[in-house]
Formats: structure tokens, C-alpha cells, sequence
């Protein structure tokens, strides 16, 4: 027993956990836009950073408005954030009921903003094709960060700021981080199942035959503008509460940090492996490779005294070959999509029973 | 303000070569190419390398440039051959096609970064923080200001490149071919045209421009090894805002984007304040989404002959 809460509160197996459930989050929302509705989103880090704003900077100035402390510039002031958001903590720590409304008003936020952005992407990804609209929105995520890292009265600026930690009532040092890691989890096993029962709704269905034939689609009377709309402003609203996760696990906001490598190509490796527009895929796809990734992250120094090639280097060389393999080999990920039955197997092999009986 | 404009000029020569490489592979391969980045930074990487490491101050920088694009070029024939050509004749999506562009980058930007590691520990010099400009040549003065021989050098390069490629497309048998492949590929086959050497050909060019970019960047920026990750979104840009089928649209949107980027945040820092010239990189952002809303397909997408047309029309009436 001892031994395995020994591993359980190792640092690196909490930090595989968490990055898996966050990149979870993440490449769910990114299939559902590129898997289903097959538009081009290199510009995942947009709604993904839109969100950890959301939740540090917005909910955060939200909380200190609610215990009545300074929430305009003073705020997000390098001298003084740590000192509010302190305070706010101490409220929070004796209060389980006002941390978890807490969280989940910072995912509310998060995931409104993450709509707007969502739809505001709309408006390009409708009048442009493939390249361009995938090229614009990169280029869109990328100002956004470049805003992020700037405007200091936002988030903090280059400074960044710290996040009141909604997860502190749980307990301290590990017990804390492990809470919150479950927590995590536990809202990425709903993200799964709610992109999992869209996957096999009408609407589900309705996104795939726009994928694969927009003009079949639009004879059958499916609106193309509106169903790409809303596939980008519920991606939008679930990535950004990966973001928001993410900035409320850290306690700490930093524009810098993200980039488009970690927040849009990885998800991008993660969904490819697994294999694009299957759901279980995704799950298999991000729990392989952002283990894999965080073993090479931990096991960095090590691997040094075998390998002359400072490990930086050598994470980026694994993680291209990796992509141009999968990209090579098996483009369709490890498991491939299929069809989504909209009821179960058996009964559609008793249905076609009956038929052929009765005929 | 004219010190400005010169240093302008020797950016966007670099944004739009790269943007017209960019433009060449995807017109003949359909692939968006990522590694266009990292392509970028080699050219810049390999004059470095030449000029003040292997044979230290001999000569200018500029005797390097065929080896930069040689290199780069090399990069692309290396892209192609092993993993573009494979993925092509599998007959991969467009998001399959930039996804394995974007690991041979992640793959080229490692291999820099060691080259980085090993100059630094061979020759003991900073190659993670490089700065060439003062080996360039002056020319002259204009204004009080010296007049840096890459101004120039860019400006001839671009009008060379513009040339050649004309020549190229329009009056030798492979510029046909080439055409031809890029309309139809399968037609093409049929007249015995070979659709490898063609698409081959068209990432060493492209590959080769790239480094070209990079060589002239190099006397303009001080770099390190991720610079190619801060040009790629302008050369992006520049290919996008060109219209992604016409080579000398992007060669028109990479100065678009170049120049407005350089001048108008120098602009910007001078008569409204200090403090915005940060926001520099939102500005080829801006003159892209602005062009793309007015054509959607770019600036290659318009019809020249259509404009000429309305424009004297309205000198005659």
C-alpha cells in the first residue's frame, strides 16, 4: 500500500497525469474541429490562451471584486498580484463551497470566451479555404499571445501573473496537486463523453457529411455556415477551459509560455497518432505520447551522459520523426475512425433479422 | 527615416524570396511547407558559419550566399526524396501533407540548434546570438546615413530571381514542363513528362530561395537558432497575401508584409509611442487579414488586365 502511494505522489508520475488530462481536454476539442468538421485549425493556442486569460486574469479580478479587495490595475501590478491573490486564497482555503463555485465561474468565463472566440473564427473560416483559413488562424493565435505577452493591464504582460488557487481546500503540498489532478480528469471524462454522445447525435453526423462532401450535404438542407460555427464555438469553449485548467493547476499565468509548438502542434501529434475523428483514439493517442513526452522531459539530464546531444534538441528531433512516421506509416492513427452507430450493434442485427424474415 | 526605408528593403527582398519558395512547392506539390522556417534559419546559419567561423573574416559575406542556398536547397531535395515524394504517391490529405512538413522542421530546427552547440564548443564563439551586420559592406553615404551594400544586393537579387524564373516558366522546355505538371498532372504524365524530377525541382528551388531569404536576413537581423520560427509567420504571410498561385504575387505580398511590418511600426515608434513598437509582429497579421477580407484569394488572385482596362477607361472618359 505504502509503495503505491509512493508513486502516486512521485512528482513525475503527477506531472504525467496532469499533462495527459490537460492535452486530453485539448486534442478532444481539436478532433471534434479538424476529425468531424474537417476545418483546418492550426490555430488551437488561440482559444487555448484566450482561456487561461479568462480564468487568470477575468475570474481572478471577479474574485477579488467579490471579497472586496482592489481589482482594477492593482490587480495584475507585479507588486501587488501576489498579495491580493494571497488574500483571496486565504478565503479560499476555509471555504470548499466558495472554491468550487469559484472553479467552475472561471470555467464559465473560460468557456464563454473560448465561444466568442470560436465564433469570431467563423467569419474567416467560412469565406477561406483550406491553406488560407488554416494559415490565418495560426496567424491569429499568434496575436494573440503577442497581445497577451505585451498588454501589461491584461494578464500581467511578460511578468505574468499568480492565479488564486481554487484547488487549495483540498489539502497542501501533493495532496493538493493529486486533488486537483483527479478534478481534472474528472472534467476531461465529461468532455469525452459529451463529445462522444455529439459524435453520434444528428448533429455528429451532420459535421462528417460536410466533411466529406460539403455540396451533398448542403442538398440534404444541412446549413454548412452555421454547422461550421458551431463546431468552432464549442471546440473554442473546450479548449479554453483546457487552458483555464491549466493556468488554475500552475497558479500562475504567463503569456510567454504559451507557444504555438505545445498548445497547436502538439495536440495536432497527439490527434494524428490516436487517430483522427475517433474519440477512444484521441484518449489512446494523448495518454502514448504525453507520456512518452514527459519521460523525456524528466529523464532529460540522464539521458545526457549517453546520448552527446543536449536532450532540448533531442526532444524536438523525437517528436518530428514521430510526426513524419505517424504522417508516413499510419496516417489514420492507431485506431482508425469508424462508423458511429447511432444505435447499438445488436439491435440493428436484430432489426436486419426480423427483415429478412418478414421478407 | 531613409536608414528606415533601406534596412525595409533588405527584409522584405528576404520575406518575399522566402514567400515565393513557399509559393513554388505548394503551386507544384499542394504541400504548405512549415519547414520553410527552418530552412530560413540554415541560410542564415550556414553564412554565419562560413563567414566568421570555418574562414574567419576572408572576404564578405556575400561570397556565401550560393552556399546558403545550395544547403537549403539540399534541405528540400532531402524533404521531397524521403518524405514528401512518399506521401504524394499515397495520394495524403492537405492537413497530412503540412502536418509531416511541420516534423521535418521540428527535425531541421534540432540539427540547427546542434550546429549552434558545436560551433559554441569547437570555435568558443556566441553562435546562439549572431550579428553580422557591421562585416557588411558600405558603399556609400546617403543623407549622413550609410548606404549597407545588402540594399542593394536585395534588390538585385530579387530583380535576378524575378528574371530568371520568368525566363525559366515561359521559355525553356522544363519551365513548360513544369507548368503543365502543376495544371495537370496526370495529362502531363501521358506526354512523357516525369511529375518526380518536376516536383524535385520544384523543392530545390524553393528550398534554395529559402536559404536565400535566410543569407540576406543575416545582414539585417541579429539572429538566433529560433529565428526562423519569428519569419515564418511574415513569410507566411507574404505567400498567403500573394494568393498562393502566382510566384510573383507572393514575391508582391512578401514586400507588402515586409514593408509594412518595418516602416510602419518604425512609423509607429516615432510620432505615437515608444511603447507600441512591440506590438510589431501583429502588423503583417493586420495587412493580412485586410487584404484576404478585400480578395479572398490573395493579391495573385486579381486580375491585372481587368484593373488596367478600368483604369484607362477612366483616363479616356
Amino acid at each position: 500500500m505504502q509503495d503505491i502511494i509512493n508513486i502516486i505522489f512521485n512528482p513525475l508520475v503527477l506531472n504525467i497525469l496532469v499533462n495527459m488530462a490537460i492535452f486530453l481536454i485539448v486534442t478532444l476539442s481539436l478532433n471534434l474541429e479538424v476529425g468531424f468538421a474537417g476545418i483546418p485549425q492550426f490555430g488551437r493556442m488561440l482559444a487555448v490562451v484566450v482561456g487561461a486569460i479568462g480564468a487568470g486574469a477575468i475570474a481572478g479580478r471577479f474574485m477579488a471584486f467579490y471579497y472586496g479587495l482592489p481589482w482594477g490595475d492593482e490587480y495584475v501590478d507585479e507588486t501587488l498580484n501576489f498579495k491580493i491573490v494571497s488574500q483571496i486564497n486565504d478565503h479560499l482555503v476555509n471555504s470548499p463551497f466558495q472554491s468550487i463555485m469559484m472553479l467552475i465561474i472561471a470555467l464559465a468565463i473560460a468557456a464563454a470566451l473560448g465561444g466568442i472566440i470560436g465564433y469570431l473564427a467563423s467569419y474567416p473560416a467560412i469565406r477561406l479555404r483550406e491553406a488560407y483559413l488554416g494559415i490565418t488562424l495560426l496567424a491569429f493565435a499568434d496575436a494573440a499571445q503577442t497581445i497577451g505577452k505585451y498588454y501589461d493591464p491584461l494578464a500581467g504582460g511578460t511578468e505574468g501573473i499568480v492565479v488564486p488557487d481554487v484547488f487549495r481546500f483540498i489539502g497542501t503540498g501533493q495532496i493538493r496537486f493529486l486533488g486537483s489532478t483527479l478534478i481534472i480528469f474528472f472534467i476531461g471524462f465529461l468532455v469525452y463523453l459529451f463529445l462522444q454522445s455529439l459524435a453520434r447525435s444528428p448533429f455528429g453526423r451532420a459535421l462528417r457529411a460536410m466533411r466529406d462532401q460539403e455540396l451533398a450535404a448542403k442538398v440534404y438542407g444541412k446549413d454548412i455556415v452555421k454547422l461550421r460555427a458551431q463546431a468552432l464555438i464549442i471546440g473554442g469553449a473546450i479548449a479554453a477551459i483546457g487552458g483555464a485548467l491549466w493556468t488554475l493547476y500552475t497558479g500562475s499565468f504567463k503569456a510567454l509560455t504559451y507557444n504555438r509548438v505545445t498548445w497547436t502542434f502538439w495536440p495536432w501529434a497527439f490527434m494524428m497518432l490516436g487517430g483522427t475523428g475517433n474519440n477512444l483514439g484521441i484518449v489512446l493517442g494523448t495518454l502514448v505520447f504525453s507520456t512518452v513526452r514527459s519521460l523525456i522531459y524528466a529523464y532529460k539530464t540522464e539521458l545526457t551522459t549517453y546520448i552527446p546531444i543536449n536532450p532540448n534538441w533531442l526532444e524536438y528531433l523525437l517528436i518530428g520523426l514521430v510526426i513524419i512516421l505517424i504522417a508516413m506509416f499510419r496516417p489514420q492513427g492507431i485506431l482508425p475512425e469508424k462508423p458511429e452507430l447511432p444505435i447499438p450493434k445488436k439491435k440493428i442485427e436484430s432489426i436486419k433479422a426480423s427483415l429478412s424474415k418478414g421478407g | 527615416m531613409i536608414d528606415i526605408i533601406m534596412t525595409a528593403i533588405g527584409y522584405s527582398s528576404s520575406i518575399a524570396l522566402a514567400a515565393a519558395g513557399i509559393t513554388l512547392i505548394y503551386m507544384a506539390t499542394g504541400t504548405f511547407n512549415f519547414a520553410h522556417a527552418s530552412m530560413t534559419a540554415w541560410g542564415f546559419y550556414i553564412v554565419f558559419a562560413f563567414h566568421k567561423v570555418f574562414f574567419k573574416g576572408l572576404g564578405n559575406p556575400y561570397m556565401y550566399f550560393p552556399i546558403a542556398m545550395l544547403f537549403s536547397g539540399m534541405l528540400g531535395v532531402i524533404s521531397y526524396y524521403f518524405i514528401n515524394r512518399w506521401l504524394l504517391k499515397k495520394g495524403a490529405d492537405m492537413t497530412t501533407l503540412m502536418m509531416s512538413t511541420l516534423g521535418i522542421d521540428l527535425v531541421f530546427f534540432a540539427f540547427i540548434n546542434m550546429f549552434a552547440d558545436f560551433l559554441t564548443y569547437n570555435y568558443k564563439i556566441n553562435a546562439r546570438l549572431i550579428v553580422l551586420k557591421m562585416e557588411d559592406i558600405i558603399l556609400g553615404k546617403i543623407a549622413g546615413f550609410p548606404l549597407r551594400a545588402i540594399t542593394l544586393v536585395s534588390i538585385i537579387m530579387v530583380i535576378a530571381i524575378v528574371a530568371i524564373l520568368q525566363y525559366i516558366l515561359n521559355r525553356t522546355k522544363f519551365g513548360i514542363a513544369l507548368r503543365m505538371t502543376i495544371e495537370n498532372p496526370s495529362l502531363a504524365a501521358i506526354l512523357g513528362i516525369n511529375p518526380d524530377l518536376i516536383y524535385l525541382a520544384s523543392w530545390f528551388i524553393g528550398g534554395a530561395l529559402a536559404g536565400l531569404g535566410g543569407a540576406i536576413l543575416s545582414l539585417v537581423y541579429s539572429g538566433t537558432p529560433s529565428i526562423g520560427n519569428v519569419v515564418i509567420v511574415p513569410e507566411f504571410a507574404g505567400s498567403i497575401v500573394g494568393g498562393l498561385y502566382s510566384i510573383f504575387g507572393s514575391l508582391l505580398g512578401g514586400y507588402l508584409i515586409g514593408m509594412s511590418e518595418y516602416i510602419v511600426i518604425n512609423l509607429i515608434g516615432t510620432y505615437v509611442s515608444r511603447n507600441l513598437v512591440v506590438y510589431e509582429p501583429l502588423i503583417p497579421l493586420i495587412a493580412m487579414a485586410v487584404t484576404l477580407l478585400v480578395y479572398p484569394r490573395g493579391l495573385g488572385g486579381i486580375d491585372w488586365s481587368k484593373v488596367w482596362a478600368k483604369l484607362r477607361g477612366k483616363k479616356e472618359s
